[in-house]
């Protein structure tokens, strides 16, 4: 998708959700957690931004979004991700893996 | 798309639910985010204040979530649509060619849904139309065919009985001779009760409505006016009211002027008062009209007239089974006739519309294939195939929409030169024929229907093919399923044609049938009046005598004029009156034997060139004070006298007849079309018009006159001649007999023209499809057929390959298309005159001429084809 190519940060935290939600479906709470798990702690992902990230992906058919009751049986909205979803990480992440390899290409060469 | 469409319609359908989730979930996660606090030993307030930080004010928070929402759908959608320009404005050719064969096809539509929306689908131009109901006898099964009527006696006591009305009114359309208001001439008047306008709610614009006892004899003569009566023969004149005017001879006063454009029944100009009273003689039947009550429904007023018919069995005819009395939208009296025959079209255009959109598709196909490698590239960069998907789709609905806006333009245009091929009257409420909001709503979506019907399907074969599969390939071959799609396009599209053409060839053939009929007389260079002596002047027999001898002398003696005659109910004109009589002898005739009595003047049958078969015609001493004397035609003496000579015999049409009411028999002639061309003939008795005393058989009279050059050029001295004998008197109609019979077929000929012009752009069409798909097919295949003549194979065996493969789909196509047609031909066969809807000859004349174009179209192709150089083919691979 050529949109989120030209915009880095926004297509770096698709592909962080996308990531986040591959071992089980989540609630806001618990990707945002997930995301600084999984990044050792290096990003910490507002939830002004996380939201509306998470639904453009809805929109887009990338993650389906149902109610469930939380552990502490509280009633939470759930993310999970589709397989359209699957699809658009693995692109995502070559794209990703491309850039860095570009950039640490450029980097080096001189 | 669709999916983008169905979440921005569910955005807009259910915003309150949307928000209530959006506001829960946030609730949700405030609350997460405090137990999550509180489990660090925080005081709840104290966690809940950190939550709310954390997650940065929940309002805003929504707020962007919004934003995000509708951005993504809208910005996706802009996105496609401006990448569908793009792509479209780059292969230009395909666009134009796509938009214009929609254009057509959706275009054609648009025209006859326009007709269609105006005449059956609008309410009549009354207040509250749906309650107003026609109450009338109808056929058990089939239409009624001298339209909707009721017994008067049975009306009378109807609107005695009702409750469910809140009124009842009759009334009967007709014409009459106006004078005293510019030119003499016969206008089309109604006669209604006096509270007719009350059940139609209709109001003179000027003026007052009739009283009630303004039907009662010596009140009612008062007349009210069209709006288009005032300004065109009474100059608007506001004083107009109160102005008498003279019809059928009598004096009338203008009590008012109707609003603009009301001309209900019949296109009336003028309304007099109806008495309906009975009449232990004779009963008129008259239509009749109601208002239901408020909030009566129909089916409890149908109950009622059930009811009441089984109380009052007074069913005209004598099968009481085969009618019913029922109660009918106003409308139908209207559109009765031809709502058949716009039923027929709608289906024509709709096959259209499928093979343009056939036509399109096929299109979409062969481009689609041309972008194999850029959809490859773009699915190896990651682009989702669903978003492909819709971006294809995007593409069609763009060439759709555009297609569609084309169409409605190509209707604006052609909605007039259609209703132009319908012969006047043919086509009821014309004035409400227009283009408006259901129009366009219904033009919109057939873009949309045709979109999807072209579009969807090559939008997912394209898209929906594997990736390595697209990169394999590359763009350079071309997929068998690809193929077998195109063929079963094609097939469908001869198949469609076929019906068409099988259903324009049998109106064909039918209407030919209908022309070759032989009316019996000679149509050519005869030239027709009609005149209606007003009995208000015209009291005696004697009185219309004198008139007609004196119009035909001076016919007789105009230059040009071969043979001058008259006759009262004219072949062809619609009238006719039957009677029996009686043999000298005491031979019974047989049981329901009626024959038409005509009543002529001498030089009739030689005028109309009526053939003599023995006997003599009428002379001038044919007159009162001769023996009485008839001639009859050829199916009496067939009938009567087989095997004998009829002539000398005698007949009497009296029931007790006295000695002097005896007629002899003086000539027989050939039997003539009375009523139709496709009825046969009627058995007939011309009786000398001097010899007849009933002033009813005398006042309406048509004259002919057989003349030795065009009889166009003598219509003024015709009109002059008359007038020459009562400067009042207007002359109905001056039509060539040709002319009558070309109305008599009109009908007809309409719907042959309108069927067959639908065929033919239905058979364009579907050849410029065939055409298309084996141009590409060669263009293909060039690979191996450019082996193939390397490998020696001549032009003759290319030329062989394309051709055959072209009749293998005709021949499918014309296979189903004929089972089609045999279905659907059907409803055609009540159109159709001496012709089965399954008639085998137009079939196979059908199917060989759709085979030999479907050659053709493919010849073109399949010559390039022999022309491609094997070494430049290989050399390109």
């Amino acid at each position: 998708m050529t949109e989120q190519r030209t915009d880095l940060l926004r297509g770096t935290l698709d592909l962080l959700i996308l990531k986040s939600l591959t071992l089980e479906p989540l609630h806001g709470v618990g990707i945002s957690r997930r995301i600084s798990q999984i990044t050792r702690e290096a990003f910490h992902v507002s939830f002004g931004s996380l939201f509306p990230s998470l639904h453009r992906m809805e929109e887009r058919g990338w993650v389906r979004a149902e109610w469930r009751t939380s552990e502490n049986n509280r009633r939470a909205k759930y993310y999970q991700i589709t397989s359209l979803g699957r699809e658009q990480l693995k692109s995502e992440e070559r794209d990703w893996k491309r850039v860095v390899k570009a950039m640490t290409t450029a980097i080096q060469s001189t | 798309m669709l999916r983008g469409l169905l979440s921005f319609c569910r955005n807009l359908l259910r915003k309150t639910s949307v928000e209530a989730d959006l506001h829960e979930e946030i609730n949700s996660t405030v609350e997460i985010l405090t137990e999550e606090k509180m489990r660090e030993n925080l005081p709840r307030p104290e966690a809940r204040r950190r939550a709310l930080l954390e997650l940065g004010g929940p309002e805003q928070v929504k707020e962007r979530i919004r934003e995000a929402r509708a951005g993504t759908m809208v910005e996706q959608w802009l996105q496609d649509i401006r990448h569908g320009f793009r792509t479209l404005g780059r292969s230009p050719g395909f666009t134009v060619v796509a938009v214009a064969t929609l254009a057509l096809g959706i275009g054609i539509n648009t025209a006859v849904f326009t007709i269609v929306n105006g005449v059956l689908l609008r309410p009549m131009p009354f207040p509250q139309p749906e309650r107003l109901f026609l109450v009338a006898y109808t056929p058990q099964n089939g239409p009624f065919d001298n339209g909707p009527c009721l017994l008067d006696r049975d009306y009378l006591e109807f609107r005695r009985e009702d409750r469910v009305f809140e009124q009842i009114a009759s009334f009967a359309g007709g014409s009459a001779n106006l004078s005293g208001a510019g030119d003499p001439a016969n206008i089309p008047a109604a006669r209604v009760t006096p509270d007719f306008f009350t059940v139609l709610r209709v109001n003179p614009s000027i003026g007052r409505d009739f009283l009630a006892g303004e039907d009662q004899p010596g009140h009612d003569h008062v007349a009210l006016i069209s709006d288009s009566l005032w300004r065109n023969r009474l100059a608007a004149d506001p004083s107009a009211l109160g102005k008498v005017i003279k019809l059928d001879g009598d004096d009338y006063s203008i009590i008012g002027i109707m609003p603009i454009g009301f001309r209900f029944p019949s296109n009336a100009e003028v309304w007099r008062p109806l008495a309906t009273r009975i009449d232990p003689h004779a009963s008129m039947m008259r239509p009749v009209i109601g208002r239901l009550k408020a909030g009566v429904p129909p089916r409890a007023a149908q109950a009622e007239l059930d009811a009441f018919t089984r109380r009052f069995p007074s069913i005209p005819g004598e099968d009481r089974t085969a009618w019913r009395a029922r109660i009918l939208p106003v409308k139908e009296m209207l559109v009765e006739k031809i709502r058949p025959s716009l039923l027929v079209f709608t289906v024509a255009v709709g096959f259209v519309l499928l093979i343009a959109c056939a036509n399109v598709g096929n299109l979409m196909l062969a481009r689609a294939a041309g972008r194999q490698p850029e959809i490859a590239l773009r699915i190896a960069l990651g682009a989702g195939r669903w978003r492909l998907v819709r971006q294809l789709f995007t593409e069609s609905l763009l060439v759709s929409f555009a297609g569609g806006t084309a169409g409605v333009l190509l209707a604006l245009w052609g909605v007039q030169p259609l209703l132009s091929l319908a012969p006047d009257g043919t086509i009821p409420r014309t004035e409400m024929i227009r283009m408006d909001g259901w129009v366009l709503a219904f033009t919109m979506c057939m873009s949309l229907a045709t979109g999807m019907i072209f579009g969807l399907v090559p939008a997912f074969q394209t898209a929906g093919r594997g990736l390595r599969e697209a990169v394999n390939r590359g763009g350079r071959t071309f997929t068998g399923r690809h193929e077998s799609l195109r063929g079963a396009l094609v097939i469908a599209e001869i198949a469609l044609a076929l019906v068409l053409l099988a259903g324009a060839g049998l109106m064909l053939r039918s209407f030919l049938r209908l022309r070759a009929v032989d009316p019996g007389f000679r149509a050519e260079n005869v030239l027709t009046a009609t005149v209606d002596l007003p009995d208000s002047i015209y009291r005696t027999a004697s009185q219309m005598q004198a008139f007609h001898e004196q119009a035909l002398s001076n016919l007789s003696v105009m230059p040009g004029v071969l043979a001058a005659g008259a006759v009262n109910w004219e072949p062809l004109g619609g009238n006719l009156v039957k009677g029996d009589f009686q043999i000298e002898g005491g031979r019974q005739l047989p049981s329901g034997y009626m024959v038409d009595k005509p009543c002529v003047s001498p030089g009739y049958v030689s005028a109309m060139g009526i053939r003599l078969l023995s006997g003599r015609d009428f002379t001038e001493r044919d007159d009162a004070s001769a023996p009485g004397v008839v001639i009859i035609s050829r199916s009496v003496a067939r009938d009567l006298w087989p095997g004998e000579d009829p002539i000398g015999k005698r007949i009497s049409m009296e029931e007790h007849p006295k000695s002097k009411d005896w007629l002899t028999i003086i000539g027989v002639v050939d039997d003539v079309k009375q009523m139709s061309l496709s009825l046969k003939s009627d058995a007939a008795m011309y009786q000398p018009y001097r010899q007849v005393a009933r002033p009813f058989f005398l006042s309406h009279m048509t004259f002919v006159v057989h003349t030795a050059y065009d009889p166009q050029t003598i219509a003024s001295a015709m009109r002059a001649a008359f007038r020459k004998v009562d400067k009042n008197l207007p002359v109905q109609s001056i039509v060539t007999m040709q002319g009558l019979i070309a109305e008599t077929t009109a009908e007809p000929r309409f719907r042959t023209r309108v069927l067959g012009l639908f065929a033919v752009l239905a058979l364009s069409l579907a050849l410029v499809g065939i055409y298309g798909v084996m141009a590409y097919t060669v263009v293909q295949r060039r690979h191996e057929i450019g082996i193939r003549m390397a490998l020696g194979a001549r032009s003759g065996d290319v030329l062989g390959m394309i051709l055959r493969r072209t009749l293998l789909l005709a021949v499918a196509g014309i296979a189903i298309g004929s089972a089609g047609a045999l279905a659907l031909t059907r409803v055609l066969a009540k159109f159709l005159f001496e012709v089965s809807p399954g008639d085998p000859s137009t079939f196979v004349a059908v199917a060989l001429l759709l085979c030999s174009a479907a050659l053709g179209a493919a010849l073109i192709p399949a010559r390039r084809a022999t022309r491609i150089d094997p070494m430049l083919t290989l050399r390109y691979e």
